[in-house]
């Protein structure tokens, strides 16, 4: 192979023609120009061999026996796997009604018979280019839409678990905006956490020290959040917000944030013991769920008074979260504590609490 | 009759390509006697287009001539206009010489 048929080999060109002198005559000028070509006889072998090994370009015979030029064109043209290859109808047919019938089957350029080698060449290198353009266009744009994918992932991350955050992204280069057409007033599931015994431990370590065991406690917190799709909303201090059913609905939005109460309570246990055996400190998680709508309002605020409330290893859940999850919890561990008026609002809620830990609350 | 060029001038890296060209032009030959005798025109005038497209294109224009006169011959179902053409083809091809340059 030559120099210049080395650095085009690449390109592949099928050559569809009945007549073997025509297919042996074009494959020879393409060849001669350095391109690498296939051949078919007829238009069904053409489309076989589209279909198992795509080419570059082809360039077809109209009149052939059975499956015609104009059938094999409208075919791969139809079909999105195979509608970019650039196609040139080749015709001793030179009449418009041919050239008309040659557009509407989605034919890309066409070329008289006889052929001349010029035209030809011409013809082939024009529609190269467009269509090494066209992939190059495609190849940046799917370039950019995994930047930014990456980015949004990214920008998710921190507060997400990485299935919803995929998600997300992936809803991002569908429709641009991954919360298009989401209720602004969703109904949310919030979930307090936060760290019994806090104040004494910022008593008695150093910020350094503090600053580990807080991360440490966060982990395990965010891990069981994340295990069950939760969302972070927010963290400060030693405390924890976690909603469910947003961004995305869950439709079992109060038992994923049941079960992350427990897996929270449950992954801290062990961290606890240890703190424990190394301060002396008895610590543990205090939780708080409630359900209501909107994102920012009563729900949180009832979430965060229940979790003030709350004992080391306890939930304390209001009554429609209560009533949602009460088939999953043992009814020897809930305790009815009636209507409560809690700090801030005027009506009274039914409030359940429930001991999640193994432990003895603190 | 026409007075067809008896001496065709061939690009010479074509020249591998031509002895399969007239093996098959023979072969067409056959196949258009064969299908003049049994009166398909249709067959006819398959084999007289792809004449038209290939014979220019090799660089021999009298059977691209010869080949419209077929297609034409068969749409009109002219038996003897076809008969001509094909002698003026078998005579045409057992006198053409190749150039190569």
């Amino acid at each position: 192979m030559n120099e210049r048929a080395a650095a085009t080999a690449a390109y592949r060109v099928l050559v569809v023609d009945d007549d073997p002198d025509m297919v042996r005559f074009l494959a020879h000028l393409l060849q001669r120009e350095g391109m690498s070509v296939e051949t078919a006889g007829d238009g069904k072998s053409a489309l076989l061999k589209v279909m198992t090994s795509p080419p570059d370009l082809m360039l077809l015979d109209v009149v052939m026996p059975g499956v015609s030029g104009f059938d094999v064109c409208r075919e791969l043209k139809s079909d999105e796997a195979t509608a970019l290859i650039p196609i040139v109808l080749v015709t001793a047919l030179e009449d418009t009604e041919s050239r008309v019938r040659g557009i509407e089957a989605g034919a890309d350029d066409f070329l008289s018979k006889p052929v001349k080698l010029e035209e030809l060449i011409a013809r082939v290198k024009t529609l190269r280019r467009l269509h090494e353009t066209r992939k190059e266009l495609e190849s940046r744009r799917l370039a950019a839409e995994v930047q930014r994918k990456e980015a949004i992932r990214k920008a998710f991350s921190r507060y997400i678990s990485p299935r919803l955050a995929d998600r997300i992204a992936d809803a991002a280069g569908e429709h641009g905006d991954p919360f298009q057409g989401r209720n602004q007033r969703t109904s949310l599931v919030a979930l307090f956490a936060d760290l019994r015994g806090f104040t004494r431990l910022t008593e008695q370590n150093e910020a350094g020290a503090l600053l580990g065991m807080l991360n440490e406690y966060f982990a395990v917190l965010t891990e069981a959040a994340y295990q069950h799709d939760g969302t972070i909303f927010n963290m400060a201090g030693d405390s924890l917000l976690v909603g469910f059913n947003v961004p995305f609905p869950q439709p079992d939005a109060a038992e994923r944030a049941w079960r992350t109460a427990l897996e929270m309570v449950a992954r801290f246990e062990p961290v606890a013991a240890a703190w424990q055996a190394r301060h002396g400190l008895a610590v543990g998680v205090g939780i708080g769920i409630c359900t209501g709508e909107a994102i920012i309002g009563n729900p949180v605020n009832i979430a965060a008074r229940l979790m003030q409330m709350a004992a080391a290893g306890e939930v304390l859940l209001c009554g429609p979260v209560y009533e949602r999850i009460r088939h999953l919890v043992p009814v020897q561990r809930v305790e009815g504590r009636g209507d409560v008026t809690l700090r801030g609002k005027s009506e009274p809620i039914p409030v359940y609490a429930v001991r999640a830990g193994t432990r003895e609350p603190a | 009759m026409t007075d067809h060029q008896l001496t065709v001038t061939i690009a010479k890296d074509l020249a591998d390509l031509i002895p399969m060209f007239f093996e098959n032009r023979k072969k067409e030959i056959a196949s258009l006697r064969t299908a003049l005798a049994a009166g398909d025109f249709e067959q006819l005038r398959q084999l007289g287009h792809r004449m038209k497209g290939v014979g220019n294109s090799y660089g021999f224009a009298a059977i691209s001539e010869i080949g419209k006169r077929v297609e034409d011959g068969a749409r009109a179902a002219d038996r003897a206009g076809i008969n001509a053409c094909l002698g003026e083809y078998a005579d045409y091809l057992s006198r053409v010489q190749v150039v190569y340059e």
